[in-house]
């Protein structure tokens, strides 16, 4: 079992309504260049050291302690650094990558933002909900729903997101593929 | 009688297919009744995979899952066996178990309170003093057990007749090449915890016949994913010479001799190093033919609905539901003596490319899912779809098993599956399904002959 200690954090305080003004606009802006799939910008926007993951869910009844949300040894539709995120973002370089072309058509609606401090003062503990939706070529349309608890950090003066952990609300994706970031 | 003999005259599905001129019809894809014949037939009647021994070691250990459309529950016994029944409740229907994984004592149905031990009996009812005296034999009604329940080397396999042949012979040769993934070192394997699953509007066979042999689709439907996780590089050419289609009554395993195509595809430097490290004691184990077809670029499928990639690590069953649609299983499998480290490594390799968002597996969805869409029509249907790529390649191999075709870009795995395919759609019993192929392993062990000869 593996658990990233960021997982765990708590925040210390609420973030004053400037810093809380300042991580939401962050915030959507990062959506909106993932609407807009500029993917070299959005890359720009995590820091050097970035966790971004997401845990695949399965049910499981109440009793069952499997630690699901937090266990980074299980399966997990993203589990990445950087490295691996830069990988990801490639194939769409290719240009073989031939279901991206017609090119999805997103929308990230982000909702629920609660900014919170920690006890690194360049450190923004924040919550967050989505509602992401997709659609391809004629009718093909998905509506992926979840909550994400990120860490945004303040590295030269500009916020990065330095952890992020996706917990979608499916346990059966009910979609094809993961042709989206979250 | 059976349940297939209730279904009432069957067309010949033999005619859906020519297989010495290389086409199948695309009906088999497309309508409803030869579905519904396809879970009598084949579902209610092959060996199914259920899990892996690894996912549930421990008494009340259980995981749920299907054969065909039915739902059904494995559990690990006291005594360590392992049972597989129904998830259904014999009172009004509805589900006894509503968790994909998990360890209980009992399984009650939310409706009544109808209670069942692990085994399935049925132990009581919610406010019982309401059955009088005859109204119920609880010995009679508890949950339907599989008819036959069998490990291979840690995968579980169950399968609903019990005039099915043994799993043993079910496999038949084709353990000599499972043994590549499932018994290439110490300890044999595991399956990493979780499952991720997947809807796909896709017929479930376009799944189970992409990875039985088409090496072809790699180079170009991946050609993107291959780039990303390879620093721009392509596919590696194919070796037409010495690559190969070997197909054992419908399950089937197309490789080349390599040792490291997949390996690489998956992109994790440290795991091809353990391998390369391994590899003379794989060689010890399994003999060198095998030692070199682990971890080449490869693809396998057992009969009717597994698939996997050695090398890659991906394990998975393609689930029908209705035959325009498909829920994939997907596992991680790993040695289980390999370190920590590497099996984390692979977990992640295998979600970079064979996850749903996966560079690999991102494009071959869309590509099922249209192929099963177009493929309604109704003058589309009626339309031969071409499956003649490398018919005159069969060749005898004086060591693999099986049905040998040369050349990894071939159709010949694909056309063997519809083969077993219309065989078993229209055989009434066990008895009449053809064996196809003629056995060299003729009921050895497959470790004890590394460097098999023919028979």
């Amino acid at each position: 079992m593996s658990i990233p200690a960021y997982i765990l954090e708590q925040g210390n305080g609420t973030a004053s309504l400037e810093e809380f003004k300042e991580v939401e606009q962050r915030v959507y802006r990062e959506a909106r260049l993932l609407d807009d799939e500029v993917y070299e910008d959005w890359f720009d926007m995590m820091t050097e050291d970035i966790h971004y993951f997401m845990p695949g869910i399965e049910t499981r009844y109440r009793k069952d302690k499997t630690d699901q949300l937090n266990d980074t040894s299980r399966m997990a539709y993203y589990n990445d650094n950087k490295e691996e995120i830069k990988k990801r973002l490639a194939r769409l370089d290719t240009g073989t990558a031939w279901s991206e072309d017609p090119s999805t058509r997103y929308c990230h609606l982000i909702t629920n933002v609660e900014v919170e401090t920690t006890n690194n003062p360049d450190e923004y503990l924040v919550y967050s909900n989505f509602l992401v939706y997709r659609n391809r070529v004629e009718r093909d349309e998905d509506t992926l729903i979840g909550s994400r608890k990120d860490i945004w950090r303040r590295e030269e003066g500009v916020l990065k997101l330095a952890r992020r952990r996706i917990v979608l609300k499916q346990s059966v994706l009910i979609s094809k593929n993961l042709n989206v970031y979250f | 009688m059976t349940l297939q003999s209730r279904q009432g005259p069957r067309p010949d599905y033999s005619k859906y297919m020519d297989l010495e001129e290389g086409w199948v019809d695309r009906r088999i894809f497309a309508e409803q009744a030869i579905f519904e014949q396809e879970m009598y037939q084949i579902f209610a009647r092959c060996w199914i995979f259920l899990a892996h021994e690894t996912q549930i070691p421990k008494p009340g250990d259980f995981i749920t899952t299907y054969m065909g459309e039915d739902k059904v529950i494995v559990a690990r016994q006291k005594d360590m066996s392992i049972k597989a029944f129904l998830n259904s409740c014999p009172h009004r229907g509805n589900r006894v178990c509503f968790a994909d994984q998990g360890n209980t004592r009992r399984f009650v149905c939310n409706y009544h309170g109808w209670s069942f031990d692990t085994e399935g009996n049925l132990q009581g009812m919610h406010e019982e003093y309401c059955y009088e005296e005859g109204d119920i034999d609880k010995s009679q009604w508890g949950l339907k057990q599989v008819a036959q329940l069998d490990t291979y080397k840690g995968l579980v396999f169950a399968t609903f007749d019990e005039t099915a042949p043994s799993l043993e012979h079910y496999l038949g040769d084709f353990r000599w090449y499972l043994d590549a993934l499932l018994d290439n070192e110490e300890g044999g394997t595991e399956f990493i915890g979780g499952c991720i699953k997947s809807v796909i509007g896709a017929n479930w066979k376009f799944g189970v016949e992409n990875f039985i042999g088409d090496a072809y689709h790699a180079g170009w439907t991946h050609d993107s994913g291959c780039r990303a996780m390879n620093d721009g590089n392509p596919f590696p050419p194919v070796d037409m010479q010495n690559s190969f289609h070997a197909s054992v009554n419908g399950h089937g395993w197309e490789f080349g001799m390599e040792g490291v195509g997949d390996i690489f595809l998956l992109g994790r430097p440290r795991v091809m190093e353990y391998y390369n490290d391994i590899r003379p004691k794989m060689a010890e184990r399994l003999g060198e033919a095998r030692s070199k077809i682990f971890g080449s670029v490869a693809s396998a499928s057992i009969f009717p609905n597994v698939s996997f990639l050695p090398g890659i690590h991906t394990f998975r069953t393609w689930n029908p539901k209705g035959p325009w649609e498909l829920e994939l299983k997907t596992w991680v499998i790993v040695n289980k003596n390999m370190p920590d480290e590497i099996k984390d490594d692979i977990t992640k390799g295998v979600m970079c490319t064979f996850g749903p968002g996966g560079a690999f597996e991102m494009d071959d969805g869309e590509n099922w899912e249209n192929c099963t869409k177009v493929n309604r029509g109704v003058v589309t249907r009626h339309e031969k779809l071409h499956y003649r790529c490398g018919i005159s390649r069969q060749i005898d191999h004086p060591d693999f098993p099986g049905t040998i075709y040369r050349g990894q870009y071939n159709d010949s795995n694909q056309r063997l599956f519809y083969q077993r395919w219309a065989d078993m759609m229209n055989a009434p019993s066990w008895s009449d399904v053809p064996t196809r192929y003629a056995s060299k392993l003729n009921g050895r062990a497959t470790r004890d002959i590394p460097s098999m000869k023919v028979a």
